[in-house]
């Protein structure tokens, strides 16, 4: 069997080697290593930090701080949501502070958070503030677009609010959950390395970004930049595949 | 036995829908409510089920009834197979191979047997509403109320559900409380048909069918039919 790639497949590759070539461009017109250093040098450099010594402790760390902050947004955006979705007074206590911890640049959270925390708390912290609140308004959302007729034809057959809560209400708003957990982790990611770069703990993919930069290392940032991305990448798709295995009757 | 309402009084805002209205339907039979659009048939249907309370009223038969429910549109989760939707509606207390062999029963009758593992969006808007049927039979209701449930369908599902729920009403007769506004549907599938007016309510006529075998081309049909029209008038 010949597999024949979609053709939406084949424009993303030709957009991505179209990035490459503009990028191998701009690297022969400056010609220094020092402002843009070529891809096939960054591509060694990414190899050289995947075989170094601590490469896996870096990153497992980072994405460890990652799953954390994910995990109570997830745990603390789905009980909240849940809630404001079905209590009208408990959603307009919340909203504001939604409101206000989405509108506070993330650079204004990591400083005042630099003074409150300990340095490892300081980027999970970072990456709850700033993906709790999609997953909570997704939440809500979702609560409120559950199908009326649905949970009218409930109330009729006298079924327990339990059975509504399991049956009805949870499978209405998991994909809305699905949803909030793809773009709050896309978003999450930079803020836990943005967190790492400017409150420097140990080990992390921001505490040697930075360190890079220090050095004027301009391919190993692009390299650990490159490194980021395919870690965000590989959880879109994650989250992906785990909804088309929960999500099975559409 | 038999229900009845006494004395029955609801309004809207302005609108005076029951005015001392009375009626008494037959149990185990088909009770057709049949009625302009607006005339509180489907106020009716929802005092008689406690979603709406009455401003006041008598009622006697009604007491400790479990009621089950088609809706004009199937209301199926689309999470939950046929089986599960139906055992959503059932009481979780009963064992699960009771419940099965409930659930086997009611959508063998609807012809929907072998379909039970399907989700719903695999299914056509009749096959759906045929689900609803079987849920709303295989609920142990002691009175299944309908409020136009073959009206979003054309004329060819309309006979077919109407087959469906005679065959599955002939083996399982229960209270059934039918509003429709569509005097065919009226003579398919009533076995008392109350012609209301407008609001406020009275019933003009009552018609009696006792044949089980409906055909709209039959002289009885034509008759009644032209009796309708008349009294509608």
């Amino acid at each position: 069997m010949i597999l024949v790639p979609s053709k939406n497949k084949i424009i993303s590759f030709i957009s991505v080697l179209l990035l490459l070539v503009i990028w191998k461009i701009i690297s022969i017109i400056y010609n220094s290593d020092l402002i843009l250093p070529s891809p096939e040098t960054t591509l060694i450099s990414i190899l050289k930090l995947v075989l170094s010594k601590n490469f896996l402790l870096i990153v497992g760390i980072t994405i460890l701080r990652g799953l954390i902050g994910f995990s109570i947004s997830i745990l603390l955006g789905v009980a909240l949501g849940i809630f404001a979705g079905v209590n009208e007074t408990f959603h307009a206590f919340l909203k504001p502070i939604l409101i206000s911890i989405r509108s506070t640049p993330v650079i204004s959270l990591i400083l005042l958070a630099l003074i409150w925390f300990k340095i490892n708390t300081v980027p999970i912290f970072i990456g709850f503030l700033t993906m709790f609140p999609f997953i909570c308004t997704n939440v809500i959302d979702g609560i409120r677009n559950v199908d009326k007729d649905l949970i009218e034809m409930s109330h009729f057959y006298k079924l327990n609010k339990i059975n509504i809560v399991k049956n009805l209400y949870i499978p209405a708003i998991t994909p809305y959950i699905f949803s909030g957990a793809s773009s709050a982790m896309g978003i999450g990611w930079r803020a836990i390395i943005i967190g790492e770069v400017l409150s420097q703990p140990q080990y992390g993919i921001g505490t040697f970004m930075q360190t890079a930069q220090t050095y004027l290392l301009v391919n190993e940032v692009i390299a650990w930049t490159l490194i980021a991305i395919g870690i965000s990448y590989m959880f879109e798709v994650l989250i992906r595949k785990i909804e088309k295995l929960i999500i099975d009757w559409k | 036995m038999s229900l009845k309402i006494k004395n029955l009084h609801k309004s809207f805002h302005d609108i005076n829908l029951f005015n001392d209205f009375n009626i008494e339907l037959k149990e185990n039979t088909i009770s057709c409510i049949l009625g302009p659009s607006g005339c509180g048939k489907t106020t009716l249907l929802n005092i008689i089920g406690k979603t709406i309370q009455p401003d006041s009223g008598n009622f006697t038969g009604f007491e400790n009834k479990k009621l089950s429910y088609i809706f004009q549109e199937p209301r199926l989760l689309p999470w939950k197979t046929v089986r599960e939707n139906i055992a959503f509606v059932l009481n979780e207390k009963k064992k699960s191979s009771q419940e099965n062999s409930i659930i086997d029963k009611y959508l063998e009758l609807v012809e929907l047997d072998k379909f039970k593992n399907y989700y719903p969006s695999k299914l056509s808007g009749g096959m759906k509403q045929r689900v609803s049927i079987a849920r709303a039979f295989a609920y142990s209701s002691d009175i299944i109320l309908m409020d136009e449930p073959l009206k979003a369908l054309d004329l060819k599902l309309k006979l077919n559900l109407i087959k469906a729920f005679q065959r599955i009403w002939q083996f399982d007769k229960r209270t059934v409380i039918f509003v429709t506004h569509d005097i065919d549907e009226a003579l398919l599938l009533g076995n008392d048909i109350y012609l209301f007016s407008k609001s406020p309510v009275d019933i003009k006529e009552k018609f009696n069918i006792n044949s089980t075998e409906r055909n709209l081309n039959s002289s009885e049909l034509i008759a009644l039919k032209n009796k309708i029209w008349e009294v509608m008038d």
